[in-house]
């Protein structure tokens, strides 16, 4: 039976990239001016997908006001997550929206219409077993570490030791109507339902096959991996303003001044204004309706839409949530440096700064590298920022 | 307001066409629904109430037929029952008759037609137009002929399809009732798809390839398509792509349509906006009003469009210009003097009888008309001298939402493109372009539902607001009026001391709107702290610059913005509480009763 339909999990929020999640869910997060959601549906709709099913949850009208019914003509139905019970659970939601086989992917990682299709066929050859997607990842430690042997997946752990596996589930899978049922009757932990117990569980008897993809399949895990995703973005391509020269994409309705230099690979969205004497890029991408005054240097960058970037501040590696406000003579030096989050510190982390959504910074303020600035917070005239500032917080001089 | 659908070779999809067609004209209000086809014979389905009824109705009788006609009937003559549904029949059964519009002079006319013996079953207006048909027929007239002959008769506004005997075709002519045409695709043998609607989503998920038919005109709908003039002569017409889709009518997720449209704002500035205001050369580009420099304005305009009349009144007074206000009811009814004012009708369909015919008044003496309007092809685009598109995408929700945030954008864009100065314009521009993302964190933040759980059955609910905020206040109360069916009223601030404050007491919240620190926004903390001592709750919708937290139970917070930017972001705020406060209620907000969306009769 052909797999027409695609659960597409975008309910969770994605706690490790806060503060850029506290208006939206992960998906919807920046991948060269487009979400990361819409990317997946790109594979999806390129794979043969002719019905989408968005399970959403977390500050899902940002979603749906996003995608509306349809993308690319493929129609969406929209389920509701209330409460973010796990992937399982999520999946279950989504029962009564399907009908027959489907392809159920995660909706927080860029991937490509090779790897669906890929799962679509093994599916398609087998008896209505379970195909599950891996790639090989040196950082399985942050993911599901997973065994494949014969063309069956043999092991899941869920954050294996470092170096135990190679291989990664990658969130791709495919599965027949009976999923349900095995999905409903897998065990709750600690009130959550995660796709992966049944399918540890199905494993177990020997039911689940695994395929091995080599496409792209680029994940933000952190803040400052987002300078990442947008730069594997821009390598590829997958951008949807018009290209002016290679490398560099501009929307038809943004002004860019005659004196202003656009250094591939870079995108400037719709209604972007780009001052005299500004550089921008390489590696950036600029948000639509986003406004750049004059000799403003931008490099390494992810500005998300509604910024402002008044005249001469210079600003590298760093990532801009929506409708961030920066007056004159910003700087933001940029990376390597250690950023603590939480307990954790990671070192040598390329990053000047995250400003989340609405930050509002007063004119001449140094970043210093590996600030994180939290929603709505406000950095007076000529302050100096390290480490964190809490959302909403007033830093004064 | 009614609704009309009909197609042709469309084969066995024929009643399945009809039927969705007229579920995506639901969103115009309607009260009862039928269809007609023509198989072996003509037979009709007809019922009260929902769109449901009707198909529970055909599910126990189905219709077959290769082409038909449905309509939505919103009543005007005769109160909503089977009988007085369309289509309407005459005295054999064998012509199908469905209408937009009344027909003035119908009473003369059924009573001439009872004199020759027809026997008319239902209230209406619409009924008499089968029955000429027959007299025609009888006289043996064509079928074409008749339909003709009929026409000719009627005085008033009308849209009318009707099928004729066994002819295997649609009948249709307008006068001053919108109807378009679709051009659909080829089908078997060389004929085509046609579709015939009063509006366009009725049959886009079939064709974006639409004619719009004129006053006067008639159209024949069978394997080819005729537009001929009231003499039967051949008219050429131009075949417009609409760009909409279909699918923008699903809800995707909302519970309304109402909170999809309030969740749209961001998107529909950034739609009016993009490619007019330029902030790299300081200057506004709108090509429709080129040459247009009006030394004073007539706003003519109804309900939600009419509040956005009253702001822009504010924004060319303080360009310098005399303008004024005017509810196109009574400009149509006593026209003042109009000089040379530049007259502006503001109508988010285009199709508002009221403002459309104030427009004509204005016409017909001389003045220079402008629309402001969400519809391409719409009457009041077609029939004024410039029109400036407010580019909000459609809107299904009755309670105008993102279009009344649209034409307060468009309309300073036609002021700074018109009247303002060039310092204005550098100062405004920027401004102007914040509106989306400052738009965005007020649905992002909003503690409208938390309010709305507090107040929502309250007595009584009052706005105020001076300037700019004042037109905001009456529109907050329409919006809270509409979809909750509550009582609720807006004045300038400085007005309730002179009368309404009788009516404040403990149960009657007042929502205050005060941005800015100025001596506006002073004056109206004088006038909450008048409403506080009277026991009242009071609401303040604030941007924190004055005190007004001071006095107020509850805050709505908008971020900081230039006054005439202000009135947006209030309003999104208001309109949040206006929902909510229906939601509480458990109100149908998409479809409040006894309003409909676009209202086609004066």
């Amino acid at each position: 039976m052909n797999v027409r339909t695609a659960v597409v999990l975008a309910a969770g929020e994605g706690t490790r990239l806060r503060p850029l999640t506290e208006n939206r869910p992960k998906p919807m997060l920046s991948a060269g001016n487009r979400p990361i959601l819409e990317h997946v549906l790109d594979a999806l709709v390129d794979a043969g997908i002719e019905r989408v099913v968005l399970v959403v949850g977390y500050r899902r009208t940002r979603v749906q006001e996003h995608f509306g019914p349809d993308y690319r003509d493929v129609p969406i139905e929209y389920v509701i997550q209330d409460k973010q019970l796990g992937s399982g659970h999520a999946l279950l939601e989504a029962r009564d929206a399907t009908t027959g086989p489907l392809v159920v992917v995660n909706g927080d990682r860029v991937i490509d219409s090779g790897s669906v299709e890929e799962v679509i066929e093994r599916f398609e050859s087998g008896e209505d077993e379970p195909v599950m997607a891996v790639i090989e990842r040196e950082d399985a430690h942050r993911y599901g570490g997973v065994r494949l042997a014969g063309g069956e997946i043999t092991r899941l752990v869920e954050k294996p030791d470092p170096g135990a596996f190679r291989l990664i589930n990658a969130g791709i899978y495919a599965f027949g109507d009976a999923i349900f049922d095995e999905i409903a009757a897998t065990s709750r932990e600690s009130g959550e339902l995660a796709l992966t117990d049944t399918i540890g569980r199905l494993m177990e008897e020997g039911r689940v096959a695994g395929v091995k993809i080599e496409g792209v399949w680029v994940d933000a895990t952190y803040p400052w991996d987002l300078l990442e995703v947008t730069s594997e973005v821009l390598a590829t391509g997958r951008v949807s303003e018009p290209p002016r020269e290679d490398g560099v994409w501009v929307a038809e309705s943004a002004a860019v001044h005659a004196d202003a230099t656009l250094r591939p690979p870079v995108a400037i969205g719709a209604d972007c204004v780009v001052g005299p004497g500004s550089v921008i890029g390489p590696e950036v991408a600029v948000g639509e309706s986003t406004t750049i005054g004059a000799n403003v240097t931008l490099e390494g960058s992810v500005v998300d839409p509604d910024s402002r970037l008044d005249h001469g501040s210079t600003i590298v590696d760093a990532v801009f949530g929506q409708d961030v406000h920066l007056k004159a003579d910003a700087t933001i030096p940029g990376g390597p440096a250690d950023v603590r989050v939480d307990q954790e510190v990671f070192e040598d982390q390329r990053l000047g700064a995250v400003l989340a959504d609405r930050v509002g910074v007063g004119g001449g303020v140094t970043f210093q590298p590996g600030s994180l600035v939290g929603s709505g917070a406000r950095i007076g005239d000529g302050a100096v920022v390290r480490g964190h500032v809490a959302s909403g917080a007033e830093v004064v001089r | 307001m009614c609704g009309i659908i009909g197609c042709v070779n469309r084969g066995e999809r024929t009643l399945e066409t009809l039927v969705d067609g007229l579920e995506r004209l639901e969103y115009r209000g309607y009260d009862s629904s039928g269809v007609s086809l023509l198989g072996e014979e003509l037979s009709v389905t007809k019922t009260a109430g929902k769109i449901a009824d009707l198909r529970a109705a055909l599910e126990e009788r189905p219709l077959d037929g290769r082409l038909g006609v449905g309509h939505t009937r919103w009543s005007t003559h005769g109160p909503p029952t089977d009988e007085n549904a369309h289509p309407h029949l005459d005295c054999s059964g064998e012509v199908a008759v469905v209408h937009n519009g009344i027909i003035e002079n119908y009473q003369g006319l059924r009573d001439e037609l009872a004199g020759d013996g027809h026997t008319f079953t239902s209230d209406t207006d619409t009924e008499v137009v089968p029955h000429l048909i027959e007299r025609a027929l009888g006289r043996g007239a064509s079928p074409e002929a008749a339909f003709r002959d009929a026409i000719a008769q009627l005085e008033g506004s009308y849209a009318i399809a009707a099928v004729v005997g066994d002819e295997e075709a649609i009948f249709a002519a307008r006068s001053d009732s919108p109807l378009v045409i679709g051009v659909g695709k080829e089908c078997a043998e060389g004929d085509r798809e046609y579709f015939l609607a009063s509006d366009v989503p009725a049959f886009r998920e079939y064709t974006g390839k639409v004619i719009y038919l004129d006053d006067g005109e008639f159209a024949r709908l069978e394997s080819e398509l005729a537009v001929t003039d009231s003499d039967g002569q051949p008219v050429e017409k131009t075949v417009n792509t609409v760009e909409w889709d279909a699918e923008e009518t699903g809800k995707s997720g909302y519970d309304h349509f109402m909170l999809k449209e309030i969740h749209e704002q961001p998107r529909a500035l950034r739609q009016c906006l993009s490619g007019r205001a330029d902030e790299l050369a300081g200057t506004v580009e709108l090509e429709e009003v080129d040459d247009v420099s009006p030394s004073s304005v007539h706003f003519v305009a109804m309900g939600t469009s009419y509040h956005a009349a009253l702001y822009g009144v504010h924004l060319f007074q303080q360009a310098g210009v005399p303008a004024q206000a005017f509810h196109a009811s009574e400009y149509a009814t006593v026209t003042p003097p109009i000089g040379d004012a530049l007259v502006i009708g503001i109508t988010q369909s285009g199709e508002t009888a009221d403002t459309v015919s104030a427009l004509r008044e204005a016409r017909s003496r001389g003045a220079r008309t402008l629309a402001v309007t969400n519809t391409v092809g719409s009457t009041a685009d077609r029939e004024c001298d410039e029109t400036l598109l407010i580019q909000s995408g459609p809107e299904i929700g009755v309670a105008a939402s993102k279009t009344f945030t649209g034409q307060l954008a468009a309309l300073n864009l036609l002021t700074l493109a018109t009247v303002e100065s060039g310092r204005t314009r550098r100062d405004v521009v920027p401004e102007l372009r914040e509106l989306p993302g400052r738009v965005q964190s007020i649905l992002d933040d909003s503690n409208a539902e938390e309010i709305a759980d507090v107040y929502h059955d309250s007595r009584s609910f009052f706005f105020i607001g001076r300037s700019y905020q004042y037109p905001v206040a009456l529109e907050g109360a329409l919006k809270l009026k509409e979809i909750s069916y509550e009582h609720a009223e807006g004045f300038s601030a400085g007005d309730l001391k002179h009368g309404p404050l009788a009516l404040v007491d403990d149960d009657t919240p007042v929502f205050a709107m005060v941005t800015g620190d100025d001596e506006i926004a002073r004056k109206t903390v004088g006038n909450i702290k008048e409403v506080e001592a009277r026991d009242a709750p009071v609401v303040a919708v604030t941007d924190g610059q004055s005190n007004a937290e001071l006095y107020a139970d509850h805050v709505l917070r908008i971020p900081e913005a230039i006054p005439r930017a202000a009135a947006v972001l209030t309003n999104v705020q208001l309109q949040l509480v206006a929902y909510h406060v229906a939601d509480n209620l458990g109100r149908s907000i998409d479809k409040p009763r006894n309003l409909a969306k676009s209202v086609t009769v004066e």
